[in-house]
């Protein structure tokens, strides 16, 4: 069993940065979180303190309710005797020694003599596919083959914790996809703790079983990937996680007049505190323009009368610009629209789907749409 | 890296975090005992010498007349204001300066011309004579000093006629000895110096930018004076700095070719005061020598070097279009390798050629000879043998290889180190404190140096015996003068490398020594053999640094030489400067082999 705790963990950097500000985040034994967020929101930060490479300027690090780390009682147990996995982004094999020699060293460092270190060396390698590469460098190695070095050197010790920073951002787009099936696939074989840090929201959303989304140092969620999908409680969150982003939509400035003055009124429980509605492309639909003016809420949807601005194909599916009461939104259909640049249509949406945000940026219970 | 929280009354759990830290890993400690003990080698020799300057040493005591340990303003006096003071200060800092001057003004066009010819033509064969134009660099600085005298000395100094006189020229003595001489067998050392400069700075410059220039309609002459030359401003005054200050602290040269005619420099006048006695008046122009040193030196690091960055700015994928020389290509090719001819060849083969004569520059069969060599008895030279018979150089030679290689090997080990803690200590004050004391040996000027460490070891301290006239003394004054390059090269290897190899091996479970010994030094193999074969092969040639501090007990090579010139055993001496170069070169083989780098560039910092 591994869980982590973190309470009150604060990083600066020089005076003026804080890299991380009051984290508080329990990671449960077995759950495999993601942190994601821009680049610069302290995640690889939080990565670090829990393998114990940074200091925290405050707070307290548990494992298991053993403190690892703490400013008030001055305990810190150094990285070495954390007994953690932890793959660097830029893979950090040691180019001196073979792959086996990579992956033997921490069985070493842990006392097992030569022959069950070559028996844990050869089962490891098997289970991540690299068998073969035991007598190679690191430098005779592809960039995919070196992170499964990489995975393998971590794994060897059977660490009850694995930390991941950005493990796959150098990797092309099709061994991205193969190395992320094989991480999961390992989660559930091994049932280790795992730590993912990535700014890929596709990364975060297809392994994690939660996500810490963080931005400037902060926590701003922390959820099942689907809940962060369908829920965001931020502004940020929501702005952050969704490709093409979710849409927008602020006062004109003009009261009565504009898209959100007309949103607003559809949700009369929240209608004073809203600030800022949002409404992802997934969930507006491009439909046939007839009757579309008649109704700005017919039943539970939300419809109004758009024009087709532009229409970008991205193979797989359509984004198609549009013009709403002279706010642009962006739709997304998985079908090839029946229109063109020009064309006069109506956009709708269930309106259980639009997100609803305070002045703090806060989430406002979607529930006013009654 | 740890900075503990803030706040009163949290001083025990902080003590408590900082001492787990330091367990698990002791950089800050090692950092600030390695910092305590350059503070002890490298100031407090200075500040000692600084003190001798006001204070009377027993030597001095004899010839004053004040008693030990007085103080004074005696020898400020007597350097700066008294009847003497022109014939120990003021000439030879008047000599300095102009030979310095000179030297620049034949160097810098000379490098700068070539290092054009090479990087921006399509000069033929401008590969080979880019690496043929360093050889001059790797030689010992005073080896051309020691050829002028085999082919133009005179009869002021008696002993072998030189090649000239054989041939029936009886050299002047402005010709012979003097400033003359020293002026040019200085610039034809140093102005690889500014052909490596040049070369480099002209490499940065993207020839996109004269392309730009000339698009907009400028032509040849206004690009040369509008956009290169000032883009080259930067290294044109590094080099003038760095020759000038390799001018300042080069003892060899004008030892060699001044002392017959009483042409004193600063070294040689540093070295003459020590010498006859004035350890007083030495340490005065020591403390000029160093304080000069350093303010060229200090001018180059803080001002040039930060100009500089802009020129390397031309922006990536700089294209280098070579100018055609069209008809001048033969004769700019004959001059460049004339160049070469004149500055490497010549005093090799001169050098050679008088090994294998009795008499030099008469080409008759009786008069070749291997007797220099191999003779077990050399007639003209009693109790002289062959070089590889010979007991005073093979001790000599034994001394050189054990000094030489035990600095370069701590030098090697403790810059890596350096290097190390200071990557691992970033912008921490100690970091940064660590990084500026392991670099101030190279503001100082080697001679200077000498005698300010000889004026500081001379006499016990502490649980340090009187370290004068042993081995020690002469591997720590070595290593640590060395220091500034291994520590610099050292950390750029580890920047190179980055942490986290390091800490991989730390999350696996590795302790702090055991990462240093499985993780940092093999990894740093390379970096480790180049700061150890570099400085062993600048200690090889050595000579103003060792002078000082060489006794009959320690004497080395590059004394050995100086010894026979002063006996008139040219022969000899000339074997033993070939027999320097031969070690130089070979070794700088091997280096280029292992690292299989070229070593034109690494060269360039050590002396």
């Amino acid at each position: 069993m591994a869980s982590i705790e973190l309470q009150g963990v604060t990083k600066r950097f020089g005076s003026a940065v804080m890299a991380v500000d009051g984290l508080d985040l329990t990671i449960r034994s077995g759950s495999f979180v993601c942190l994601l967020g821009p680049s610069g929101c302290g995640k690889t930060t939080t990565l670090r303190m829990i393998a114990g490479l940074d200091l925290p300027d405050e707070g307290e690090i548990r494992l298991d309710g053993r403190i690892l780390y703490s400013t008030a009682s001055g305990e810190y147990v150094p990285t070495e005797k954390r007994g953690m996995g932890l793959v660097f982004q830029s893979y950090a094999l040691w180019p001196h020694m073979t792959v086996a020699g990579n992956v033997s060293f921490g069985l070493e460092m842990q006392g097992l003599d030569r022959e069950r270190r070559r028996a844990r060396v050869a089962e490891v390698l098997e289970l991540l596919h690299i068998g073969e590469l035991a007598a190679r460098y690191p430098a005779q190695l592809s960039g995919g083959q070196q992170q499964r070095v990489a995975l393998a050197r971590m794994l060897a010790v059977s660490p009850d914790i694995l930390l991941l920073d950005e493990p796959l951002s150098n990797l092309d787009a099709k061994l991205r996809l193969e190395m992320r099936a094989e991480l999961k696939r390992l989660h559930k074989t091994i049932g280790n703790t795992i730590v993912y840090v990535t700014h890929d929201q596709l990364e975060a959303m297809t392994m994690s079983t939660e996500i810490a989304v963080m931005h400037q140092g902060r926590l701003q969620q922390f959820a099942p990937p689907m809940t962060i999908y369908r829920e965001p409680a931020n502004l940020t969150v929501a702005e952050f996680v969704g490709s093409p982003p979710m849409n927008i939509i602020r006062p004109s400035g003009r009261p009565g007049e504009g898209l959100f003055d007309q949103l607003a009124e559809l949700f009369p429980a929240g209608a004073g505190a809203v600030r800022t509605i949002g409404v992802r492309p997934d969930d507006l639909a491009v439909v046939a323009a007839t009757g579309a003016a008649a109704s700005p809420a017919a039943g539970r949807r939300w419809i109004r009368p758009a024009r087709v601005e532009t229409i970008l194909p991205t193979g797989s599916e359509w984004i198609v610009g549009l013009r709403v009461e002279g706010h642009g939104l962006f739709a997304r259909a998985v079908e090839e629209p029946a229109c063109v640049p020009g064309d006069e249509v109506a956009l709708a949406a269930p309106l259980e789907r639009f997100h609803l945000f305070d002045a703090d940026g806060r989430r406002l219970s979607p529930s006013g749409a009654d | 890296m740890i900075r503990a929280a803030s706040g009163a009354g949290r001083l025990v759990p902080r003590l408590r975090m900082w001492l787990c830290a330091v367990r698990s890993d002791p950089s800050p400690i090692a950092a600030a005992l390695l910092a305590a003990a350059l503070v002890w080698l490298v100031l407090a020799p200075i500040g000692s010498m600084l003190i001798d300057t006001v204070r009377v040493q027993v030597r001095d005591s004899a010839t004053t007349g004040l008693r030990t340990g007085e103080w004074t303003l005696s020898f400020l006096q007597r350097t700066f204001t008294s009847r003497v003071s022109g014939v120990l200060f003021w000439t030879p800092l008047a000599n300095t300066i102009v030979v310095a001057a000179l030297v620049s003004l034949i160097a810098l066009p000379l490098g700068a011309g070539l290092a054009w010819l090479t990087v921006r033509t399509d000069l033929p064969g401008r590969r080979i004579l880019s690496s043929v134009m360093v050889v001059p660099y790797m030689l010992p600085s005073w080896t051309f000093a020691v050829a002028w005298l085999t082919l133009l000395k005179n009869r002021r100094l008696g002993g072998l006629p030189s090649f000239a006189e054989s041939f029936g020229f009886a050299p002047p003595d402005w010709l012979a000895y003097g400033a003359l001489p020293i002026v040019i067998c200085e610039a034809l050392h140093l102005f690889p110096f500014a052909f490596l400069l040049f070369g480099n700075a002209l490499r940065s410059v993207d020839t996109q930018l004269e392309e730009s220039a000339r698009v907009l309609g400028a032509s040849g002459g206004v690009i040369a004076r509008r956009i290169i030359l000032p883009l080259l401003r930067p290294a044109l005054l590094s080099a003038f700095l760095l020759i000038f200050s390799r001018v300042l602290g080069s003892f060899g040269t004008p030892y060699i070719l001044g002392s017959g005619v009483k042409f004193m420099m600063l070294p040689t006048a540093l070295y003459g005061s020590f010498k006859i006695g004035s350890p007083g008046v030495a340490a005065v122009i020591a403390t000029v020598t160093i304080a000069l040193g350093i303010s060229l030196l200090a001018l180059d690091v803080f001002f040039v070097r930060e100009f500089k960055r802009f020129v390397t700015m031309g922006g990536k994928g700089s294209l280098r279009r070579a100018a055609p020389l069209g008809g001048l290509r033969a004769p700019a090719m004959l001059t460049a390798g004339a160049a070469c001819l004149i500055t490497t060849l010549l005093p090799l083969a001169s050098l050679l050629a008088s090994t294998l004569m009795h008499r030099p520059g008469v080409f008759r069969l009786d008069n070749f000879t291997l007797d220099y060599w191999i003779a077990a008895a050399i007639p003209a030279m009693p109790g002289q043998r062959g070089l590889f018979l010979n007991a005073d150089i093979a001790a000599s030679a034994w001394n050189s290889l054990r000094i030489a290689c035990a600095a370069a090997v701590i030098c090697g080990l403790v810059g890596l180190f350096v290097g190390y803690l200071v990557v691992r200590l970033p912008s921490t004050r100690l970091g940064v404190f660590l990084r500026q004391v392991s670099f101030l040996p190279y503001l100082v000027p080697s001679i200077g140096f000498a005698a300010a460490c000889l004026s500081f070891f001379a006499v016990a301290r502490g649980p340090v015996p009187s370290l004068y006239g042993t081995m020690t003394l002469l591997v720590l004054v070595m290593a640590v003068k060395y220091l500034p390059f291994a520590s610099r090269s050292g950390i750029s290897a580890m920047m190179q490398m980055g942490g986290e190899p390091e800490e991989a091996a730390r999350v696996c479970g590795a302790g702090w020594l055991r990462r240093l010994a499985r993780i940092v030094v093999p990894i740093q193999k390379h970096a480790l053999v180049a700061g150890i074969v570099l400085p062993f092969i600048s200690g090889m040639k050595e000579q103003s640094l060792v002078i000082m501090l060489a006794t009959p007990g320690t004497e080395v090579l590059t004394t050995q030489v100086l010894r026979f010139v002063d006996y008139g055993y040219s022969q000899l001496a000339n074997a033993v400067v070939l027999a320097i170069v031969g070690i130089v070169f070979a070794f700088t083989f091997i280096l280029e082999k292992l690292t299989g780098s070229n070593l034109a560039s690494g060269v360039s910092g050590t002396g």
